[in-house]
């Protein structure tokens, strides 16, 4: 019976205005005026719209959400959980509890334990440990709760990046910004409410699948902007369509549909004229959100961007082996994403691609690769993170920083046994790795939960994915154990079927 | 009694919690079971009264499976049902007899007296300890709930099988008699007929997915007859059209799509399933033909091609190509997709929950789903990479061309061997002598072995390199030269050529050395090599340089004969017989040796021999060979390889254990292959496999299959479903606004031998489906979602209708039917995948303007148009499309190319047909609506005409660049004059109208 709210979210979708014409009281619409419907510059904030904004089941400590995934999966070893045992036993036979019974993606036989490839210090009143190739997100330490027991039961790309996005391995269920602008809409009517940004020269193993509204209304998914070409798919007029006869020609594309309306008495009528007339702003509020140039250049050297900046690697066939440390794509990301929330979009989601460092070919090793990669995020997080705070947009503004898995202790050895510069890699691994969150109420400064000393297992309070997205949810003053969509005969929810997943910060 | 109705339907004002909201309507959903309930008894007696009457008139009737099911389903079952493994208290409220006797601490239910009845007791208790459902599960009853309850023990408490259980019956009359008695409870009755040219768009769109032209359309207007209505109906089921538009429909539930899915997204050959749908759709195959045939049709007796090509069907399941990923993880995820889609499609229950713990609403245990995935997990797909099995999808046509080719390859490599033959035999006459070879033996493995014309076949191991070795015995006699001869043949593949590689047919003779054996082996040498042919950078120098990195080699005329002359340095002068050595090494690699070859000797004096090219004769049998067999081989290359089912044979078919909590690395018992035995049995006679699963669901004993198609087709046809959840029949699914209706409509789509076709005749002839779509006041206000079809329904076309309306009123659209996939334009860079090599490139010519059908769909990139429309990937089973209404579908319809070049074609359409500006926009208009236009109608568009074009003659480079970027070029018409047309096609694209079917 619980279906009757879903059925009634659905037709209030599918008829959006329906409810507005029984306020009319049965009223001919004509009586409404045209202007009060097309008018260029109010916002359109009717109740019934599917993406309005609503209010949270729970008190709230965030009101948006930046994700930040590095796709392919970035090493903790490298990155946040130094283990000294690991030097110790560097080069080694790894033990034979590593290996029991466990599926590896390519590590074939028995591997060799490999060190950290990074050293690390100590940073910050939290004194956290942190990587050194990671100086100035260090100097943001006391910010971060650095998450260390993540776990996952994928070991595969697309599985795990879906399992960790939608909260199913398989394709088909609807991705967490999907779920949270369901279920609080956007703030921003004239902005997509939940918008994917892409860097790292290629789409996520999973595909456009990671921000897909799977079973809910397609109105919830992600739409990808980008930065080379339409910002959004078909937003530019074309050649020769001046912004003054595209206005012209919706004003008759309005008055049409109004004649229409008078005859038909169809409320869908009333809601495609102010879908119109929002393309309309659009138009110009999506250019202008993602136009960087807007920005300060101290505000631009804080997170590192470039605007305009169209790097190589984008449209390489394999751009790994085109990655610079000074690239500007994701920091471009990074501050895009700051526009786009203050904007009042509901969730920025960014993916960076070219993490999965097996060390097999060239581009994609931890000892020369991922230093790369942790320099083109390093200024852009650290960046962000002051940007938001000295905004006053940390305290509600929730991020979350994470691969889709980690990275083994052991050297992978499918293709080279000996250590080779430019060729050091570790294999997937699913059983600890790191995440961090911060702004929005997350406790700064602090380490969640603790590995074994080689970083294989979690030895104090492990965090499973479900627990990652309760916690998403419970920060946005969403219920994770009752938010729910019925589909196909299944109260679906996002963090599964079982009530395993707890909240990691009960506030 | 209308305005009770309106005043349950309206919103509550107030912005309320979701829990708050949650009450409301639940208690909403029990009034309304309650008051129709009482409205029937009211309308019956003739009685139509207000609120107050209402509360004087006795309880009304409760029923079971209307009230009290889904109240039992949403909050008891999860503990108190089907579920073993999560059963509470060891008390079970699912089952009648159980329900009404001894369980624990009393009778859940005692018939007549709730007092005495724990199940009210629990229900009704204020005492957080013992009400029902627990506070800690978030469920609770509304007090109207608890009220239904009571009241329904207290008139007996009657059980009822779940509606949708129950065998189909037929209600009296025709089907508008069952929709005019629904409405008649409710106050209301058929509406109005719509107006023709109305009606005839309506009904093109709904059959066939594209609009009429206006003159069909005028034509009936002139002539609304019946029969010409009915005329008109069997042309449009007749046209191949039709077809093409219900496939789509189809190919949402089937999971259709052109990649393979996850990570790598591999294309996959997949359209000829789509054509086999687009064909059974037209043939108007049964139902129960159509179900068998895609589900086992590997398993009928002697299965046709399109059977086989039918069970594709199965194989729409995704196959991840992830590097490092285990294929039995990936093979399982399809046999459950398998298992979910079925059941999905054909019984509208879903068993998604019971691959994990038994369903807690419907009666299906995780036990009876994995013996029904025992049927289907014994066929020989596996997540392999080359997608096997995988079957040639021949067409006649094809077949026919292939035995002539074949016949022709035949009869010219006949011809070929008798040239070979014949100039090998001349040569030997000639200058050339062939020895007698003693012992020939290869580094490796392969076999060496001298045939009728002297030549040395190699055979067997192939090595990426080798060196032969040839001890030959020369009579008494002078030698001054020794020629290297390569010689063709079939190196594999259809490849005729010189080498071992099929691939590469070309050879590297390393080294050529020549050795005279006695008590010790005398090394000769060799001068003044020369070839007829030999490749840049390998000169045959190089084949006695010492040298081993070096050699003679042909490319890139590794397909025929070449000779290699050497010298003795000082001439052999025999008297006795005597022999020689020869080693030909090849240390190239990659298979590059030496095939078939001969080695000769003369005595002539060396200056008057040279290597002979291969005579003209033998070039021209050898190219015509060739051209035979290159049109082979790209006949065959073009032959589709379609992924189909495949049953294993028993002894290796697989057992099939649980999978604890749904993980297959936790295998548990080990059950038994059987349908779902809470339902019908299998049909006598039929096997335990897949071809079994087939019948049972179109056995006539089961009740679901016709009501779920039934409610399918209606719900296409006329908006939303009487079920509007189509996906769920189960008890959490929604009830049947018309269940009357429904059953009349299942019943008659299986009588009528479930024929698609005269099924949809049916419906588009009745009254119900002809009422006008717009809708009377009362109409509006007693049914305003249309659940009762008080009107036609009015929505938003497809996504694949917007798409080919467009194509088709402008001129533009191809009507070609079949084939590979196209690829219309889409924006640049959309396809980025990981390690994926295929690209999109825009089509030009006719498949730029196919139907939508047609375009190519990739799973994790689809194309952005349709999706924005609601269309769908692919991944899984899509049952119905939730429709919305964004502005992204507004810019796609202003700004996809699409749209721009049909605007530019409509535009030309509307110059060519018209002369005045009034009268273009009037027949551009009319073109695209098909109605007559009311008073004053096109007047907007002439106005925008007007200030588009006094924009454009300001700034005529504008008007350019829009015609050039709508592909409008080639008009003789002023550019201003033809870009501000643009605008107005255009504009007439966007209309409201336009994109709806009403």
């Amino acid at each position: 019976m619980r279906k009757a709210m879903e059925e009634m979210r659905l037709k209030a979708i599918q008829q959006a205005t329906r409810r507005q014409f029984f306020r009319a009281g049965g009223l001919s619409l004509g009586a409404i005026a045209l202007s009060q419907l097309v008018g260029a510059s109010t916002p359109t904030r009717a109740d019934d719209h599917p993406l309005a904004a609503r209010e949270p089941m729970l008190p709230a400590r965030a009101k948006r959400v930046i994700y930040l995934h590095m796709a392919g999966s970035p090493s903790q070893l490298e990155m946040f959980d130094d283990k000294p045992e690991l030097r110790r036993l560097h080069m080694q036979d790894a033990p034979a509890s590593f290996l029991e019974g466990k599926r590896f993606a390519f590590i074939k036989g028995v591997p060799k334990v490999l060190a950290s490839q990074a050293t690390f210090s100590r940073h910050g009143e939290s004194g956290q440990t942190i990587s050194d190739w990671l100086p100035r997100l260090a100097e943001q330490v006391d910010k971060l709760c650095v998450i260390r027991t993540v776990h996952t039961d994928q070991f595969n790309h697309a599985p795990a990046q879906l399992f960790v996005q939608t909260g199913s391995p398989r394709l088909g269920s609807p991705s967490l910004g999907s779920w949270v602008t369901y279920g609080l809409g956007s703030e921003n009517q004239d902005l997509p409410g939940f918008v994917v940004l892409l860097s790292g020269g290629k789409t996520p193993d999973a595909g456009k699948s990671l921000w897909g509204a799977g079973f809910l209304p397609s109105v919830y998914q992600g739409v990808q902007c980008r930065t080379d070409g339409d910002p959004v798919l078909y937003l530019s007029n074309p050649a020769g369509m001046s912004r003054e006869l595209r206005r012209r020609m919706l004003d008759t594309v309005a008055e049409m549909n109004m004649a229409e309306h008078e005859v038909s008495h169809d409320a869908e009528t009333l809601t495609r004229i102010s879908q119109y007339e929002l393309a309309y702003r659009m138009q110009m509020a999506v250019p202008e959100v993602m136009d960087l140039s807007r920005e300060p250049q101290h505000v631009l050297d804080l997170y590192g961007a470039q605007p305009g900046f169209v790097s190589a690697a984008e449209s390489a066939s394999d751009p790994r082996v085109l990655y610079k440390g000074d690239d500007p794509t994701f920091a471009n990301n990074c501050l895009l994403a700051r526009r786009l929330l203050e904007q009042g979009v509901r969730f920025v989601q960014l993916y960076d691609w070219g993490w999965d460092h097996h060390g097999s070919s060239l581009g994609e090793s931890i000892d020369e690769t991922l230093p790369i990669k942790c320099q083109q995020i390093d200024r852009a997080i650290s960046g962000l993170l002051v940007d938001l705070e000295q905004r006053g947009l940390l305290e509600d503004t929730l991020i979350v920083w994470g691969g889709e898995f980690g990275r083994t202790p052991m050297m992978q050895n499918n293709v080279r046994t000996e250590l080779q510069k430019g060729y050091i890699g570790r294999d997937h691994h699913p059983f600890a790795y790191t995440m961090f969150m911060a702004g929005a109420g997350i406790p700064g400064g602090m380490s969640y939960g603790e590995t074994d000393e080689f970083g294989y297992y979690p030895v104090d309070k492990p965090v499973g994915i479900r627990d990652l997205q309760a916690t998403i949810l419970h920060q946005l003053g969403i219920d994770p154990y009752r938010f729910h969509y019925t589909y196909q005969g299944l109260d679906n929810r996002l963090i599964g079927p079982t009530d395993e997943g707890r909240v990691l910060f009960e506030s | 009694m209308s305005r009770l109705l309106l005043l349950l339907d309206k919103p509550n004002a107030h912005h309320q919690t979701a829990r708050a909201q949650q009450l409301h309507r639940l208690h909403r959903r029990a009034m309304r079971s309650l008051l129709t309930a009482l409205m029937v008894v009211l309308v019956g007696n003739g009685i139509v009264g207000a609120a107050t009457v209402v509360a004087q008139e006795p309880p009304p009737r409760v029923l079971f499976a209307r009230d009290i099911l889904p109240v039992l389903s949403a909050n008891c079952f999860a503990c108190h049902g089907y579920d073993e493994a999560a059963r509470q208290a060891d008390l079970r409220l699912d089952l009648e007899d159980l329900a009404k006797s001894e369980q624990g601490e009393g009778i859940p239910v005692v018939a007549g007296d709730p007092e005495r009845s724990t199940l009210w007791q629990r229900i009704a208790s204020d005492d957080s300890d013992l009400v029902m459902p627990p506070p800690d599960t978030h469920k609770a009853l509304t007090d109207e709930e608890k009220e239904t309850v009571r009241l329904w023990i207290e008139q007996g408490a009657p059980w009822q099988q779940h509606w949708a259980f129950a065998p189909v019956e037929r209600p009296e009359g025709n089907l508008d008699d069952q929709v005019a008695r629904r409405l008649a409870q409710a106050g209301l009755e058929l509406h109005s007929p719509a107006a023709p040219q109305v009606l005839i768009r309506r009904l093109y769109l709904d059959l066939t997915g594209l609009p009429p032209s206006v003159e069909v359309a005028d034509a009936f207007a002139r002539d609304p007859s019946p029969e010409h209505y009915a005329r008109i109906v069997d042309e449009l089921l007749e046209s191949p059209r039709f077809g093409e538009h219900w496939a789509r429909m189809w190919l949402d539930l089937a999971r259709y799509a052109d990649t393979k899915g996850y990570e790598k997204d591999l294309g996959r050959t997949m359209w000829p399933y789509r054509d086999w749908v687009v064909t059974a759709f037209n043939q108007d195959m049964p139902l129960d033909q159509f179900t068998v045939e895609q589900l086992a049709g590997d398993l009928l007796p002697e299965p046709t091609i399109e059977q086989r090509v039918a069970t594709a069907f199965h194989r729409n399941t995704m196959a991840n190509d992830e590097g490092g990923t285990d294929d039995e993880e990936f093979r399982i995820a399809a046999v459950k997709d398998r298992i979910d889609t079925t059941v999905q499609v054909w019984m509208g229950l879903t068993l998604g929950c019971a691959k994990c713990h038994s369903h807690k609403y419907d009666p299906i245990s995780q036990a009876d789903y994995y013996r029904f995935y025992a049927l289907f997990n014994q066929t020989a797909d596996a997540d392999r990479y080359d997608d096997g099995p995988l079957m040639d999808v021949v067409s006649a046509a094809q077949q026919a061309r292939r035995a002539e080719l074949t016949a022709e390859v035949t009869r010219r490599q006949a011809e070929l061997d008798e040239q070979l033959a014949e100039s090998l035999t001349l040569e030997q006459q000639g200058p050339w002598r062939l020895p007698r070879f003693d012992r020939l033996t290869a580094a490796s493995e392969a076999k060496l072995e001298v045939d009728a014309q002297g030549a040395i076949q190699v055979s067997g191991d192939s090595p990426p390199e080798d060196v032969y070795t040839l001890e030959l015995t020369l009579p008494p006699g002078t030698y001054r030269v020794i020629r290297l001869e390569a010689l063709t043949h079939a190196v594999g593949n259809g490849v005729i050529g010189l080498g071992r590689n099929p691939q590469d047919p070309n050879f590297v003779v390393s080294e050529f050395t020549v050795e005279r054996l006695g008590d010790e082996p005398e090394s000769l040498a060799l001068e003044e090599p020369r070839a007829d042919f030999s490749q840049s950078g390998w000169p045959v120098s190089a084949a006695i340089d010492g040298d081993p990195k070096t050699g003679w080699a042909v490319s890139p005329r590794p397909n025929e004969r070449h000779q290699a002359l050497f010298n003795l340095a000082s001439p052999l002068e025999v008297t006795a017989p005597t022999t020689l050595r020869v080693t030909i090494a090849q240390h190239y690699g990659n298979r590059l040796v030496l095939g078939r070859f001969r080695i000769t000797t003369s005595g002539e004096d060396p200056s008057r021999l040279t290597p002979d090219s291969e005579s003209e004769s033998v070039a021209q049998a050898r190219a015509a060979l060739q051209e035979t067999r290159e049109q082979l081989n790209q006949l065959n290359a073009s032959v589709p390889r379609l992924p189909v089912m495949q049953e294993l044979p028993t002894a290796r078919q697989r057992e099939t254990r649980i999978h604890v909590r749904g993980n297959f690395l936790e295998p548990g018992e080990v059950v038994e292959p059987s349908v779902l035995p809470a339902f019908h049995a299998l049909p006598e006679g039929a096997p335990l496999n897949r071809l079994g699963v087939a019948m049972w669901l179109v056995a006539d004993e089961n009740p679901l299959t016709p009501r779920v198609w039934a409610n399918r087709i209606w719900a296409r046809v006329m908006g939303r479903g009487i079920v509007e959840t189509e996906e769920d029949f189960g008890a959490l699914g929604s009830a049947p606004t018309n269940v009357d209706l429904l059953n009349w409509l299942a019943a008659e789509y299986r009588e009528q031998g479930w024929s698609l076709k005269r099924f949809l005749k049916q419906i588009v002839l009745s009254r119900t489906y002809q009422q006008s779509s717009v809708p009377s006041p009362q109409a509006l206000a007693i049914d305003p979602a249309n659940e009762l079809y008080s009107r036609g329904p009015r929505f938003r076309l497809s996504a694949e209708a917007v798409r080919d309306q467009a194509l088709a009123v402008s001129g533009l659209l191809s009507l070609k039917v079949g084939g590979p996939s196209v690829m219309p334009p889409q924006p640049d860079g959309l396809w980025r995948s990981t390690y994926n090599g295929q690209s999109w490139i825009d089509a030009e010519g006719e498949d730029r303007y196919r139907r939508a059908l047609y375009t190519f769909l990739k799973r994790t990139t689809p194309y952005p148009s349709f999706t924005i429309f609601d269309g769908g990937s692919g991944e899984v089973c899509m049952i119905r499309r939730i429709r919305t209404n964004t502005p992204l579908q507004s810019l796609v319809t202003l700004n996809d190319p699409v749209y721009l070049e049909a605007s530019a074609a409509l535009a030309g359409r509307m110059i060519d047909a018209a002369n005045t500006p009034e009268d273009r926009a009037a027949w551009g208009l009319r073109t695209a609506l098909v109605r007559p236009l009311r008073d004053g109608e096109a007047a907007p568009l002439v106005a925008l005409y007007e200030a588009a074009r006094a924009r454009f003659v300001e700034s005529p480079d504008d008007a350019r660049a829009l015609i050039a970027t709508c592909r409008g070029t080639g008009s003789q018409e002023p550019p201003e004059e033809l870009a501000a047309w643009i605008v107005v096609a255009s504009t007439i694209l966007n209309l409201d109208e336009f994109l709806s079917r009403r």
